[in-house]
């Protein structure tokens, strides 16, 4: 038997442990065949026959399964060997001392990189102290949630204020003068942004007919933002392009053929998304590794394969007046002032000089403002940025709310917020918090990929989206991964999520007594916190 | 006996609600059962009241009513507005038969369980909302010559309504916009347009009991309102729809979304060019093709010692006895490297696939 000796890494280090029961495996294999991370293995080790002295040394030769000891093919807590198991012979336990950190960092010489979410949550989550307070009961009429009818939807476009509309009346119609921004009114929880390349293409495709499916047969107008990765060319000739809201971010990666596409595209898409940040990994671009790279994500973006960094920003753009200028400008004009254009940046002290910028537009070209919060999941980061970098969603939704509230500008550019939704379960109550705070509507990923059938957790629970390995077929590109995914069955989770989360928001809208979103409804809510009173300046109760 | 005539206001004043019942009270309880009031507002004339002889009727003439005229009116009680009255009329109408010449507010008939309700105009929002229908009375029934308001017959749980849209051609419902929402009992007749009803209701034919109800019916309620020469329009019974709520069976079911994709979606998915995928879904351990490992055999230290054979769980290992080489078969294999493990020369390999 080899020696141990203390510099090495051993079992202790790892941030899980596999817990065995010889007694209970009857060796089918099924564990390590699951595998994807290559964390556990069949091993061969010497067992005494007997405890009597006198045959102390008769041993036997015996099969049991074994954790491997490495930094990269590691344990992450994913769950699936217990879950093939027939017998409930293994299971991974969260090792509370860990030091698999500190042993990456000193044997690497190279910064830890994670997907999923940031595991270190210390700033707590503000939505949860938040209630629904205001409720009608004979101060007007509270709804039914079940019977009667409501419209969720919101605007997506720039909305020009009353002293901006010029019409006049032709023929008998009132007519505008000049052409108005394009606007359309979708539902308030829009899927995305998940790039072709950061999910599988089953993944990716399940979405898109989740999407379409919602708009189809349950009339319900969601949007999927494609994240930047490309978009099937297929899809883009297709009808169902005008559910999709088009990304673009530093990489511009699939663009080219966005382009072709379009002298034969027969609708417009639903708008576009300018990526300038995301929540989760602030200040970074997008971060694909290599392992994802598959050959149909090198042909859609144009690269080998090799780890894909988008650049931090926009290159050519070193001010908002400039971004407005080219980005917007040209994004407009690209589907020829038909599509609104929408931005996202990532939550940060300075987004409320950003928006109030974007609010003096003279183009009226600007038409959504979305926030990323720092609670936001991400395809792969350095955990330094996932766990370090960002601000809370809450706070800077509310600021940029109240900013365009002072000038009397609600409402002109659409805010979207994102980041961490769903987090603790309840997704629409979060969703009718934000509206309540300012928001038209939001953005999630993470939920949706949970609803796929993502095992990850905040608290250190697999989170291994970067690696490839995505034991759901998720984050992968690995083909029998992928293959595990069923499109149908996760297209359909999605939908029936939808339709419950739509219910949900109708409980909540009925007792407050609205019958469209409540949009900036802060005194529906009420805090038992007050730090979170006076910050958001809601009612405090206690 | 004599009719009582009340006269509620004067030139200077009006008579509160309470004096004016105070005096109808004494007027019952001397024996009248006729009143003509001159009424100024007062609420819920004619609100549970009864003659003092049993089964004796009493009659309500009334102009210029307050709100929920006929309110909780019982049976023997028949009151004729003069002109129009606000909403509220017949509110949890327990029997009484209330005719209204002119127009009715909102929520005309709310609630009504039992007795008839007759306007000769229209009615305002949300009227006939959550009118019931109790077996051991008669069904309520809710007359309007001309249109509802919106959200009409909200809630509704049994009785009838009737909205004849006479003189209503121009418009796009003759029962409001988010009409029948929550309804799930009673029966709707009405004729003329209709829109934006809610999803829970269905539109049917006319049968011939359908018909016979609303001509005995119709005759009746013309005759009450004094239109008696527009039966013959009214009786088009082509004109006529029938509102009822969708049997909970009936209700259809949302199809599936893998139904969706098969009739709607790419044939071969917006993928089908970029990737090779058969669309089959992969077990978490499953032999073949979705194996994440798979063992490779090498001669050079083999001793043949058959203990990957006896060990593999899935029997996938194969020995050629001519050549005395070992393969794990792939549609046995599951990829769990138990050979790798048990080998005492480390002959087998697992390879990433």
């Amino acid at each position: 038997m080899a020696a141990v000796k203390i510099n090495e890494l051993h079992k202790c280090d790892l941030p899980w442990i596999i817990e065995y029961d010889e007694s209970k495996c009857i060796q089918c294999g099924k564990c390590t065949a699951a595998c994807s991370f290559n964390a556990i293995k069949p091993a061969v080790v010497e067992r005494k026959k007997s405890n009597s002295i006198f045959e102390k040394n008769k041993c036997e030769k015996v099969l049991i399964i074994k954790q491997n000891i490495s930094l990269d093919n590691y344990c992450t807590g994913c769950g699936m060997c217990a879950n093939v198991c027939p017998n409930d012979a293994i299971k991974a336990v969260r090792n509370k001392d860990d030091k698999y950190s500190v042993a990456y960092r000193a044997k690497k010489a190279d910064s830890l990189k994670k997907g999923g979410r940031s595991n270190l949550n210390t700033e707590g989550r503000t939505l949860d102290k938040i209630k629904i307070g205001r409720i009608s009961q004979m101060t007007d009429p509270s709804l039914d949630a079940t019977r009667h009818t409501f419209e969720i939807k919101t605007p997506f476009g720039r909305v020009l204020s009353a002293d901006k509309l010029n019409f006049e009346v032709k023929n008998g119609k009132v007519t505008p003068t000049a052409t108005l921004p394009p606007n359309s009114w979708i539902y308030p929880v829009i899927f995305g942004d998940m790039s072709i390349g950061a999910v599988s293409w089953r993944m990716w495709e399940a979405m898109a007919i989740a999407t379409a499916y919602l708009n189809e047969v349950m009339g319900i107008p969601i949007r999927m933002c494609t994240g930047e990765g490309g978009i099937p060319t297929s899809l883009l000739k297709s009808r169902y392009v005008k559910y999709m809201i088009l990304q673009i971010a530093s990489g511009h990666f699939g663009w080219n053929r966005i382009i072709e596409a379009m002298p034969d595209m027969t609708d417009d898409p639903a708008g576009i998304l300018i990526k300038i940040g995301q929540g989760a990994k602030p200040g970074d671009g997008g971060l694909l590794m290599a392992s994802k790279v598959a050959r149909y994500v090198q042909e859609i973006r144009g690269v080998p394969k090799a780890d894909l960094l988008s650049p931090p920003t926009h290159q050519g753009l070193y001010s908002i007046e400039e971004s407005v200028q080219k980005m917007f400008l040209s994004m407009n004009a690209a589907f020829k002032f038909r599509v609104p254009v929408a931005i996202k940046v990532a939550a940060s002290a300075t987004s409320v000089s950003v928006y109030n910028n974007l609010l003096r537009d003279p183009y009226n070209i600007v038409g959504g403002f979305f926030l990323d919060g720092l609670a936001g999941g991400t395809g792969a980061a350095h955990e330094i940025s996932l766990n370090h970098t960002g601000h809370p969603i809450t706070s800077k939704l509310r600021d940029c709310y109240l900013a365009a509230v002072h000038q009397g500008r609600q409402g002109e550019i659409p805010l979207f917020a994102g980041g961490g939704l769903g987090q603790t379960g309840s997704f629409a109550a979060d969703v009718f918090k934000l509206i309540c705070l300012g928001a038209n509507g939001v953005f999630c990923g993470r939920t949706i990929l949970e609803i796929a059938g993502c095992i990850g957790n905040d608290i250190g629970k697999c989170n291994s989206c970067n690696t490839g390995k995505c034991p759901a077929g998720i984050a992968t590109q690995d083909k029998c991964l992928v293959s595990r995914l069923d499109v149908d069955t996760v297209a359909q989770n999605l939908v029936n999520y939808i339709l419950a989360t739509d219910f949900e928001l109708k409980k909540l809208m009925a007792p407050v007594g609205c019958s469209t979103l409540p949009i900036g409804r802060s005194d529906a809510l009420i805090t038992v916190d007050k730090h979170i009173s006076n910050r958001l300046e809601i009612q405090y109760a206690c | 006996m004599k009719v009582c005539k009340i006269k509620a206001y004067s030139d200077s004043e009006r008579m509160s609600t309470q004096a004016l019942f105070q005096l109808i009270y004494e007027k019952v309880q001397e024996g009248f059962c006729d009143f003509e009031i001159d009424a100024c507002g007062q609420h819920d004339i004619a609100c549970a009241l009864w003659a003092k002889k049993k089964n004796k009727k009493l009659n309500f003439k009334i102009k210029n009513p307050g709100q929920r005229v006929g309110a909780m009116a019982l049976n023997n009680t028949k009151i004729v507005v003069e002109g129009s009255a606000t909403s509220d009329v017949g509110w949890l109408n327990s029997g009484a038969e209330i005719v209204v010449l002119g127009n009715a507010g909102d929520t005309a008939s709310h609630c009504a369980a039992s007795g008839k309700i007759y306007i000769g105009g229209s009615v305002g929002t949300r009227s006939g909302a959550l009118m019931k229908y109790d077996p051991k009375f008669s069904a309520p029934e809710f007359w309007v010559l001309k249109n509802a308001g919106s959200f009409s017959f909200e809630f509704m749980g049994g009785g009838i309504g009737v909205i004849c849209g006479y003189d209503c051609d121009s418009l796009k419902s003759v029962l409001g916009n988010r009409s029948c929402v929550g309804m799930v009992g009673g029966v709707i007749y009405a004729r003329g347009n209709i829109e934006g009803l809610a999803s829970c209701v269905c539109i049917k034919k006319l049968e011939k009991e359908d018909k016979d109800f609303l001509l005995n019916g119709l005759k009746k309620f013309l005759k009450e309102i004094n239109k008696e020469k527009i039966l013959k329009e009214l009786t088009q019974f082509n004109d006529w729809k029938k509102i009822v709520p969708i049997d909970s069976k009936e209700k259809k079911k949302n199809i599936p979304v893998s139904e969706f994709r098969k009739n709607n979606w790419f044939r071969e998915g917006i993928f089908g060019d970029l990737v090779d995928d058969t669309a089959d879904v992969y077990a978490l351990a499953q032999s073949g093709a979705a194996r994440l490992r798979k063992p490779v055999w090498d001669s050079k230290n083999c001793v043949k010692c058959d203990i990957c054979l006896n060990n593999c769980p899935q029997k996938a290992i194969v020995k050629d006895e001519k050549t005395l080489s070992y393969c794990a078969a792939d549609e046995k294999c599951i990829g769990c490297a138990i050979c790798a493990a048990v080998c005492p020369k480390q002959v087998w390999q697992m390879k990433k696939k």
